[in-house]
């Protein structure tokens, strides 16, 4: 079957319980906004394709538990990952405070060079604002990522947010696979997939 | 300080050179094996001995203790070090005491952090166990790997096979694959060299016979995971070609009951005695387990099944019960509903526990009419009953996943105090999905794996070669009994069955087991990996048949509980081998047994690697 897309990235959203994970990815899915959501549980993820300079690239993006408990089983989904969208809630101080943790955690667990962009939700709701659009600037910048307000609400900078976020990734690995890769001309970048380590098929036995 | 020390070289015994010994282990405690239990303080020592390695333990000698030097770091190393050199004029008493082990006449060692102990199992099965008083056992054991090459076990994460060159000829012979002669051990250790895969597979099948159809201690362990570990670091192997299957049991055919119909009104009152007692409990347990029970009596049934009642109270009791529990609750609710905003400012651990109660209250089953529209005062009832769990249990205080377990029970019963203690009765049984260190949901997703191997071993196999084998997919059903799977209707059905306990412990495995049988071919389409899978599992939701699961539940149940040749940990599982479970707790240690099921440690380490590396 003819793949229907040039490139698959796979992001990741991170970020304190209740910023709006999940609300932002459904806007940009499915470009809804649902005000009866519920909690993450687990993980799971969705699926928009969308074209950059007539490229299709399919985003593969997940979505994860925001807790503290969970963090053994999310971090576990870091590695693989090509972009991370780090994201808080201008509303609630202490989920900016938390970012720093947050990157500590990437660090520690998803592979050194994936992209990494700050998210400021809920920037609808400017009356209840604790975090200044100046201090995720200034935060973002020490990081030395990229930054948006946003509102998956109102969809404020949603798209603009992942197409900017893929168009990094894209511009990386282009130019990762021209470095190993010399162009021959056509479109030989589908292979942009970590090397999977060989599935131990033996081990299956230890378990009987 | 804890801080090992290195000591010097033996000067006395030119042929031998001590490598390390440690103060931290200066009130080491041997236990010789578990029919003497003495305990005595002593040293451990790693001597080199020529070409050989050899653990040396000695028993303090009091007399020379106390004579020893000023500087007391050095006094025990000089001490032992004495002990040595005049081990000729030594208390006979004491000298018999000394223990020498040789390692390349130890099979396996066992390191237990928590106990810290070191268990020694030699090649002719006798143990040598040392307790380390100084909780150094990991250096010590650390400096040993230094010194001989040692194999993690699969089957537990704390013990490791020493290593031996002659290990995979060695085993082969003890498995006794082949009948007679060496010469056909080597052709197929050549025959491995040549022809890996179709060699190998063959091999397995005839281990896989052994391991399920022998007696477990006819196991040789040691030799299969030596000669596992030694092919599985093969590289560059190909894909297994899935035509070769591995043999497990068979299982009887599978019967397919319709359900039964729901505890009603009129048979729930003919249950209860004069003075309001349960009769007959069980019967009762057995008519919800296979119906449910009538929506109205909810209230009150719940109230036995989550342990709010016990079934042999009386009416009055209950009431007295009731009243007691009542003043519990006001009481511990009284605890943080008084806090003032000042005293939370300099409580983080409450603060932080109180922002996510709010935040999951406000999007907890909002679509229910019980708990729709702005400012629904069953919202704050959530809300205080969560606020007061976290007072009656602070060490896990809220986690998410604990709103979807209590929404149900509060919208059955309406009432704050007997919904509070409801949902401790429900924590009482699901508090380990909330484990600081997701442990028991691991162990969890360990079980079903057994039980999916036992069941579907063709779909078991296919998960684990395509990056699925942790079963992390169905970690939202099991940290929250498929509370997001299925309507609240079904849910209570559900969760009332699963209270009864019945018909055997981790039924709510065997529902996840039932559910990915069916979905079978489709989670084994071509080319599902771990993500499809996720997907797939994920879109099940809202769109299974609760009654259809469960009567295929059961059944698969009733196969599993009429099987013969089930592997002891399905049994283990499942509750099934009271008598095997007697017998290997006898012989486990004790710390390994968490209440009567085993952890699977390779399945453990196996989840984890398989998400971390294979994810994606």
């Amino acid at each position: 079957m003819a793949k229907t897309y040039d490139y698959l990235f796979k992001l990741l959203l991170i970020g304190d319980s209740g910023v709006g994970k999940t609300c932002i990815l459904f806007r940009f899915s499915e470009d809804a906004f649902n005000s009866t959501f519920i909690s993450t549980i687990g993980i799971d993820f969705k699926i928009r394709t969308i074209e950059l300079d007539g490229k299709k690239i399919k985003l593969q993006i997940w979505d994860t538990a925001g807790q503290e408990r969970f963090r053994t089983i999310t971090t576990a989904y870091y590695r693989g990952a090509m972009g991370i969208m780090l994201v808080y809630d201008i509303t609630n101080e202490k989920s900016f405070d938390n970012i720093k943790n947050w990157i500590r955690n990437i660090e520690e667990n998803a592979s050194a060079d994936v992209e990494k962009m700050l998210l400021g939700n809920k920037c609808d709701f400017p009356e209840k604002r604790q975090v200044s659009k100046e201090r995720g600037e200034q935060l973002a910048i020490e990081y030395g990522i990229k930054f948006m307000e946003t509102s998956a609400k109102a969809s404020i900078n949603v798209d603009e947010a992942f197409f900017s976020l893929a168009r990094d990734i894209k511009t990386k690995t282009e130019k990762k696979l021209e470095a190993s890769n010399p162009p021959k001309g056509g479109h030989q970048l589908k292979s942009y997939e970590p090397s999977r380590k060989q599935t131990n098929w033996l081990s299956k036995c230890t378990i009987l | 300080m804890e801080h090992p020390k290195k000591s010097q070289s033996c000067e006395l015994y030119p042929s031998k050179k001590e490598i390390h010994n440690y103060h931290g282990v200066v009130h080491s405690v041997i236990s010789y094996g578990k029919e003497d239990d003495q305990q005595l303080n002593g040293t451990l020592s790693l001597i080199q001995e020529s070409e050989k390695v050899v653990i040396e333990w000695r028993p303090n000698d009091v007399s020379i203790d106390t004579e020893c030097q000023e500087d007391t770091e050095w006094a025990l190393v000089n001490t032992n070090t004495r002990t040595r050199t005049s081990s000729g004029s030594v208390d006979g008493a004491l000298s018999k005491l000394h223990v020498n082990i040789m390692l390349n006449d130890v099979k396996t060692i066992k390191v237990s952090n928590k106990k810290n102990k070191l268990t020694f199992t030699l090649k002719d099965n006798k143990q040598k166990v040392f307790f380390f008083h100084f909780g150094n056992v990991n250096q010590f054991f650390e400096e040993l790997r230094t010194t001989v090459t040692l194999k993690r076990s699969h089957h537990d994460s704390n013990l490791y096979f020493v290593h031996d060159k002659n290990a995979i000829v060695q085993s082969f012979s003890d498995l006794t694959l082949v009948d007679r002669g060496g010469d056909t051990v080597w052709n197929l250790v050549g025959d491995l060299k040549r022809r890996p895969y179709e060699t190998t597979l063959s091999t397995f099948s005839k281990l896989t016979e052994l391991l399920l159809y022998r007696n477990p201690e006819a196991r040789p362990e040691g030799a299969m995971v030596e000669i596992l570990s030694s092919l599985s670091s093969t590289d560059g192997c190909p894909e297994v070609d899935d035509s070769y299957h591995f043999i497990c049991p068979v299982l009887g055919p599978r019967k397919l009951e319709p359900r039964g119909i729901p505890l009603s009104q009129d048979h729930w009152e003919t249950a209860k005695d004069t003075e309001g007692k349960i009769i007959n409990p069980d019967h009762i347990k057995q008519i919800i387990f296979k119906g449910g029970i009538t929506p109205s009596l909810r209230p009150e049934l719940w109230k036995y099944l989550l342990c709010l009642y016990p079934w042999n109270s009386t009416k009055k009791e209950r009431e007295d019960i009731l009243n007691e529990k009542t003043e519990e609750y006001k009481r511990m609710r009284a605890q943080w509903s008084t806090m003032s905003a000042d005293q939370e400012s300099r409580f983080t651990f409450f603060r932080d526990k109180k922002s996510l109660v709010e935040k999951d209250v406000n999007r907890t089953d909002r679509t229910m009419p019980f708990y729709a529209g702005a400012n629904n005062p069953n919202l704050e009832l959530l809300s205080d009953i969560l606020m007061t769990y976290i007072m009656y249990n602070f060490d896990l205080g809220y986690v998410q996943g604990m709103s979807d377990l209590l929404s149900p029970i509060l919208a059955v019963l309406g009432n704050e105090v007997e919904a509070f203690w409801c949902f401790v009765g429900f924590m009482n049984i699901m508090y380990h999905n909330f484990d600081e260190d997701q442990s028991g949901m691991k162990k969890q997703l360990s079980q079903l794996h057994t039980l999916l191997t036992a069941v579907a071993p063709d779909l078991a196999t296919y998960l684990d070669s395509h990056d699925s084998g942790s079963m992390c997919f169905c970690f939202r059903w099991l940290l929250v009994w498929f509370k997001r799977e299925f309507p609240l209707e079904d849910v209570n059905v559900l969760w009332e069955v699963l209270w009864t306990g019945l018909p055997c412990t981790n039924f709510h495995l065997l529902i996840c087991v039932a559910i990915l049988e069916k979905e079978k071919n489709k989670l084994m389409s071509a080319g599902n990996g771990l993500s499809e899978v996720l997907k797939h599992v994920n879109d099940l939701s809202y769109n299974m048949d609760l009654n259809d699961i469960l009567m295929r539940a059961t059944g698969i149940y009733n196969q599993l509980d009429q099987s013969s040749n089930l592997t002891a940990s399905t049994q283990r599982v499942l509750g099934l081998a009271h008598d095997l479970i007697s017998v290997q707790q006898s012989q486990s240690e004790p710390e390994e047994i968490v209440g009567e099921e085993k952890i699977d440690v390779s399945m453990e380490n196996g989840y984890e690697k398989s998400i971390e590396y294979n994810y994606f």
